[in-house]
């Protein structure tokens, strides 16, 4: 009965052919991750290379596509930002697969929580529905309501280059390659479609397109971005990079969260005294990092979601710069081009359900971030060595860090303390330059691949 | 023109319903009469069945508004000021009386109307279409036709209108399989298409229309063609002809009502298979209103079936052999009770009476006992609907057990936790104790049934023997109940090694801890007495050794529920017992790593630090003041010293305490300062409420239903609101619970509870400090008139009990929480905003349409 090694892995086939396990299967399994995420502090420690992703909402098959594009687990590390069910028609399997693989390669797929990932919020967007529908009762859901309860409320990544190696794939057919950087310019940002192919590609500091850039980060950074990206600049970026020029391939920490920012948590050490383990409560830290949104305005805003807060840009750069972040990860809000940086790059929205509800029509998107080459003593292959094809990078590096996340987000965050503690007294007034940033945009999962979507009928009736 | 005449005004009883935010609100039963009151002026009229002399409905009838007749019974229109109404008829005979006089008025009034402007309208809205006779050749013809039809409201009334009098969808279903015959995939994509306009029309008609007997097989095969997945076709019919799937436990005899079951699973799944992915908000309303009405009927019918409850019931007695009809019957119980759920509190309580009455509890008793787990799951879900129903039949019931001797159901749910294997019934079994013995449960279910209908509320009432207190109930549950349920912490005592507990004895521990925690909450004073007499504390004390983590949290989470309350019995009892060795050596056990167990004992102390409980801090800092010395990694052990030493040398420290900490305040920018907000978080001091409500009352007048609602709050966790408020019927009741709370719970970090706390703070300052949560009130007021979240309102009614269970009781019922108003989202087409008025009722079940930006 017990849910080990070769059960898992026939679990996992199971899943990814988007059919339920058994219930008793189900029980183990989430009794395992539960011990599994009882270890995990209340903000993870994660080390890059990783590849962060948004809201899922049970859109299996989308799901498939995402680690097609990404590539696969355990090949390449996932961070997945909340909101695996509710609303599509296969939150099960999806919140089951992605909990299986946790258990499987703990150390490669990091899960937080979202605000659906919730008793209450399950029980009207769909999630209570399905599980009594496929099992009949609401056992499963009650088993996954607990595991809820036990996920982190937040990850931080450390070791995140500031610069992408970059990719030798081919462009796509819409590039503008007259806005092109130098051959040698720093990349900050490239994005790719889910061919691989570069779509576009921007540099950190050169001249042309820093002026370029200051256009599209101008005041409101999150203004409706062009739907077609290559004439104007990065789709979704907002994007520059700091003005002291300096080119240190070092970067701040990513701080990784649902919803956003509490006006109760200044710094993310306050994150750790909360006890997580409850349902998310209607207000507080705990409910504001779920639910929050960031907004054009200044300072901190009333939600128009009853819950969380709206925070502006001000609330966002003092808190980066506080806690010695370069960059805020956040899903939780549609954006149709998959991703929308904001507040000149020091917050970044990404959304990883593609054709959301199966009708909104927007793309999803994932973010990659490079692996520092001074992390861990690891050496990043250099550009030749790449393997080819736009997924060389990725592949590439994450060959040999195989254990490095094993003991990795313990000490990494002990030690942050002192570190960002520091950079608070002394560091004044510098900011910090955000990660190298690659996004992989791609479409829902081509219809025939996944048959119609449908909900389970209703098996049996008397009434 | 000779004058309209009345209808017969024989009493025709009927209910109003009006729509009020997306939900059907019952305006009450009374009986309908049409008057004529001059050329021009014909009205409807509904008087009070309680009170003859009070109109529940007076309307005009006027020759513009949208009347609709839906089912056999069923008037709906939208009122000149914009409010839709519907009347629900007992009789279908009724139904059409009314219905005849609305047509013959408005059409006396249409031919009456001056040639203005207005005909034009008309001229459109009744501007007929015509679509050819449909063969295989023509289908791209109509297609077309259809859809420069479908663009404009009037082309889809007039299409709606003609597909119907020209009885065209049973011309176009044999098209389906010749072309299947034929393999032709573009004329079957094409039929679907034409289909799928057809129901996406939106029309209540046509859609009622395609689940009957005779097309709806038609109508799914042309649906599995869909040419958005052109190389799938799917088996709607295969599916739905398969008569197996329909359970007749007890033959239901009245054919129409037997037709609307079948109808009802139709239209199911449409909903939720063929049309799933393609469905807009409008249409998904009508299907959800269409299932509504069907399932009123077929509960109705049923409660009021004296012949069909008596052998539904009798299959319990001792005859009947059959066990798998035993099985049925329960579940066919369990399937009434949730359709139940969605419906009106007084129909609602009809069934259960009947129920009941006819042996419900007996048949509750018996699926609880089942070998089968998948039948104690359906007893325990029957069981928690019912006592979410109400729970005070429930306990007089179970009172009346006790004093006939037999076995009551409390003592049954206990044994059966206690002896249970399959963990998910386990859990259920658990809250279903809890929800048993919650003082509050369903007081707000029967506060509705008081307003829908008072009079019935207390027909219902006085069938019953005299209401006992619920107190009385819980009295006597702690006289003799929960030792039994206890007794296995109980025998915990003396247990040397924690090592080698059994799966079963985890869970059922971490039950019993849990319901401890409710009951410690929710009972105060007989579930203290309780907990000293058996030395229960120790022995929860005692899990902390075990090694099973979430169990050691859950033993924490006792304590901390413990000391949240602010209750110096429990904090001396934690400190008499010496219960803060285990924490801290949890604490100590995980120190040097960050995980939940580390964080959980880190906010217990924080707790204890941010709220300055005297009494803790003194124990804690003279019995453990050299280890808590060694706590470095976080700043609150040595905060807890500091507060001690001051405690103890108040007059010198002032300055330093202030230094210390008012570290983050000043790292605040000013605008960060005035939005965090006391208001948040756990529970502020008791004397910090006071000053906050006197600040309250003195100022704000709008606030003075604030101070008596003032509850401790655990840790921001235990909800005193749903997570969302939603404006809603009983909005003014919700907002002062929201302030209420807003002022009773306090920030853990916040810079301004800390000047609070700190003893000689001037009371200046203490005002300041107590402004912010007025603006969370206000802000929570604000939403509460927003009438655009992004959230879909999850129902007030069952909020507070459901508050009241903590956090791992899992929702037990979920079609009282399932009243949902979501916000349209803009992301259907144009179809729904010129769409005719149709009846749209957005009722009690769950909407999977709102898929809006955000979230």
């Amino acid at each position: 009965m017990s849910i080990g090694g070769s059960d898992l892995d026939r679990a996992i086939t199971q899943l990814r052919a988007c059919r339920p396990i058994p219930e008793n299967q189900v029980r183990e399994l989430c009794y395992k991750a539960r011990e599994l995420l009882i270890e995990e502090g209340n903000v993870v420690g994660v080390d890059a290379p990783v590849t962060i992703c948004g809201d899922i909402h049970g859109q299996f098959h989308d799901l498939m596509e995402l680690f097609r594009v990404g590539g696969d687990v355990p090949d390449t590390n996932y961070l997945f930002m909340g909101d695996f069910v509710d609303r599509g028609f296969y939150s099960l399997e999806s919140f089951l697969l992605l909990l299986c693989l946790k258990v499987r390669y703990p150390d490669r797929i990091t899960l937080i929580r979202g605000n659906h990932e919730s008793r209450q919020i399950t029980t009207v967007y769909g999630f209570y529905d399905e599980c009594l529908r496929k099992y009949g009762s609401a056992n499963v859901w009650r088993y996954c309501c607990e595991v809820f309860d036990y996920l982190a409320l937040g990850a931080l990544v450390t070791g995140a280059a500031t610069s992408l190696s970059p990719t030798d794939g081919p462009l796509a057919d819409n590039t503008n390659i007259e806005n092109f950087p130098e051959a040698d310019a720093e990349i900050e940002i490239e994005t790719l479609n889910s061919n691989g192919e570069i779509m576009y590609r921007y540099a950190r500091n050169s001249d042309s397109q820093s002026s370029a850039s200051q256009a599209t980060s101008n005041p409101a950074s999150s203004s409706p971005i062009a739907p077609t990206p290559s004439r104007t600049g990065p789709a979704g970026t907002g994007a520059t990079s700091s003005a002291n020029g300096s080119s240190r391939n070092d970067t701040g920490a990513i701080l990784c969260v649902h919803g956003g920012l509490s006006p109760l948590i200044d710094t993310i050490d306050k994150i750790r005294l909360l006890d997580r383990k409850q349902e998310v409560p209607h207000e507080g830290a705990m409910c504001d990092l779920l639910w929050s949104d960031p907004d054009e305005i200044d300072g901190w805003g009333l939600s128009p979601r009853g819950a969380g807060f709206l925070f502006g840009a001000d609330i966002v750069k003092c808190f980066n710069h506080k806690n010695d972040l370069s960059l805020i990860a956040r899903a939780h809000q549609l954006v149709m081009e998959g991703f929308k940086e904001m507040f000149d790059s020091t917050i970044v929205t990404v959304w990883s359900a593609p054709n959301y509800c199966y009708r909104c029509g927007n793309v999803a998107a994932i973010l990659e971030l490079g692996e520092d080459g001074s992390n861990a003593g690891y050496v990043r292959r250099s550009n030749g060595d790449q393997g080819g094809g736009g997924g060389g990078w990725i592949l590439g590096s994450n060959v040999g860090i195989g254990n490095s996340g094993a003991n990795g987000g313990n000490s990494n965050t002990v030690g942050g303390v002192n570190r960002r503690l520091s950079s608070v007294l002394g560091d004044i007034g510098k900011g910090r330059e955000g990660p190298g940033r690659r996004y992989r945009v791609f479409e829902a999962a081509p219809q025939d691949s996944r048959g119609m979507p449908a909900k389970k009928p209703v098996a049996d009736y008397f009434l | 023109m000779a004058l309209v005449a009345a209808p017969s005004n024989d009493r025709k009883r009927v209910k109003v319903y009006e729509l009020k935010n997306n939900d059907w609100f019952d305006r009450g039963t009374g009986f309908c009469k049409g008057v004529v009151l001059s050329q021009d002026d014909c009205k409807i009229l509904v008087a009070s069945e309680d009170d003859p002399t009070r109109q529940l409905l007076e309307t005009k009838i006027s020759k513009d508004d949208g009347y609709q007749k839906q089912q056999d019974t069923l008037i709906v229109w939208t009122e000149q000021n914009g409010t839709d109404m519907a009347l629900s008829f007992q009789e279908p005979e009724g139904c059409a009386g009314i219905w005849d006089f609305v047509n013959e008025v408005q059409s006396r009034l249409q031919s009456l109307a001056p040639e203005d402007g207005l005909s034009d309208d008309i001229g459109e809205s009744i501007n007929p279409i015509l679509l050819p006779t449909p063969e295989l050749g023509n289908l791209h013809e109509i297609e077309n036709l259809m859809r420069s039809a479908n663009s404009t409201t009037g082309g889809r009334e007039a299409l709606a209108k003609f597909i119907l009098a020209e009885k065209y969808i049973p011309k176009l279903i044999p098209l389906v399989s010749m072309a299947e015959d034929l393999e032709s995939a573009s004329d079957l994509h094409r039929l679907c298409s034409i289909m799928k306009m057809l129901i996406l029309l939106n029309d209540a008609s046509v859609i009622e229309y395609v689940v009957t007997d005779d097309v709806i097989l038609g109508v799914v095969g042309a649906l599995e063609y869909d040419p958005d997945f052109p190389l799938h076709k799917a088996n709607h019919r295969q599916y739905l002809s398969d008569e197996s799937r329909f359970k007749e436990v007890v033959r239901i005899e009245d054919q129409d009502i037997r037709r609307k079951i079948h109808y009802t699973y139709r239209l199911q799944y449409l909903k939720d298979v063929v049309l799933a992915r393609i469905l807009d908000d409008p249409t998904f309303s009508v299907l959800n209103s269409l299932i509504f009405f069907h399932q009123v009927d077929i509960v109705q019918h049923l409660q009021a079936n004296g012949a069909f409850l008596k052998e539904l019931f009798g299959i319990f007695g001792a005859v009947e052999q059959d066990l798998q009809r035993k099985k049925d019957a329960v579940l066919f119980i369990q399937q009434c009770c949730a359709i139940a759920k969605s419906i009106q509190a007084s129909n609602r309580a009809s069934l259960y009476q009947n129920f009941v009455n006819n042996g419900l509890l007996e048949v509750i008793q018996y699926a609880l006992r089942h070998h089968d787990a998948s039948v104690r799951v359906a007893g325990t879900d029957i069981l928690v609907a019912l006592i979410d129903h109400d729970a005070l039949m429930v306990r007089s019931k179970i009172f009346q057990a006790i004093q006939e001797k037999t076995k009551p159901l409390t003592d049954t749910l206990i044994e059966l936790l206690l002896i249970e294997v399959d963990l998910g019934v386990k859990a259920q079994m658990a809250d279903a104790i809890k929800i048993l013995l919650d003082p509050n449960a369903n007081s707000a279910s029967i506060e509705a049934l008081g307003r829908t209908n008072s009079d019935f509320l207390a027909k219902v009432r006085g069938t019953l023997p005299t209401v006992p207190q619920t107190d009385n109930f819980i009295h006597n549950f702690y006289d003799e109940s929960a030792k039994k349920l206890f007794q296995p912490l109980k025998d915990l005592e003396g247990r040397t090694s924690m090592d080698d507990l059994t799966v079963q004895e985890v869970s059922l521990y971490s039950h019993l801890v849990e319901v401890l925690c409710f009951f410690i909450r929710q009972h105060s004073f007989r579930s203290k007495y309780f907990i000293l007499s058996e030395g229960l504390g120790a022995r929860v004390a005692q899990l902390m050794d075990c090694p099973e983590k979430h169990l050691k949290l859950t033993a924490l989470k006792y304590f901390r529920t413990c000391i949240g309350l602010h209750d110096e019995f429990h904090n001396r009892q934690l400190i008499q017992n010496r219960l803060f060795e285990p924490i801290l050596k949890i604490l100590f056990d995980t120190m040097p790593r960050d995980n939940l167990l580390n964080s959980a004992c880190l906010e217990l102390f924080e707790f204890i630090k941010r709220e300055n409980i005297k009494m803790i801090v003194t124990h804690l800092v003279e019995t453990y003041r050299e280890k808590l010395q060694t706590i470095t990694y976080v700043d609150t052990f040595q905060s807890l010293i500091l507060r001690y030493d001051q405690m103890h040398e108040p007059a010198t420290t002032q300055e330093l305490e202030n230094s210390f900490t008012s570290v983050d305040s000043d790292t605040h920018t000013p605008a960060r300062v005035n939005l965090i907000h006391p208001g948040k978080w756990g529970q502020a001091l008791k004397d910090v409420d006071a000053e906050e409500e006197a600040y309250f009352n003195g100022s704000d007048d709008e606030d003075d239903a604030l101070p008596g609602a003032a509850k401790p709050v655990l840790n921001g966790a235990s909800p005193v609101r749903p997570l969302v408020n939603y404006p809603d019927d009983e909005g003014d009741d919700d907002m002062d619970i929201l302030a209420s709370s807003a002022v009773a719970t306090s920030p853990n970090t916040s810079s301004a509870t800390q000047t609070q706390d700190t003893p000689t703070t001037s009371p200046t300052t203490k005002a300041n400090a107590a402004t912010p949560p007025e603006r969370i009130s206000e802000k929570r007021r604000r939403e509460e008139d927003g009438e655009d979240e992004l959230l879909a309102s999850i129902s007030t009614t069952s909020s507070k009990r459901r508050a009241s269970v903590n956090s791992n009781s899992s929702v037990a019922s979920t079609g009282s929480l399932s009243r949902l108003r979501s916000r349209k989202p803009n992301i259907n087409s144009g179809k729904d905003n010129g769409a005719p008025k149709k009846i749209s009722l957005s009722i009690p079940l769950k909407s999977g349409g709102e898929g809006g930006e955000g979230d």
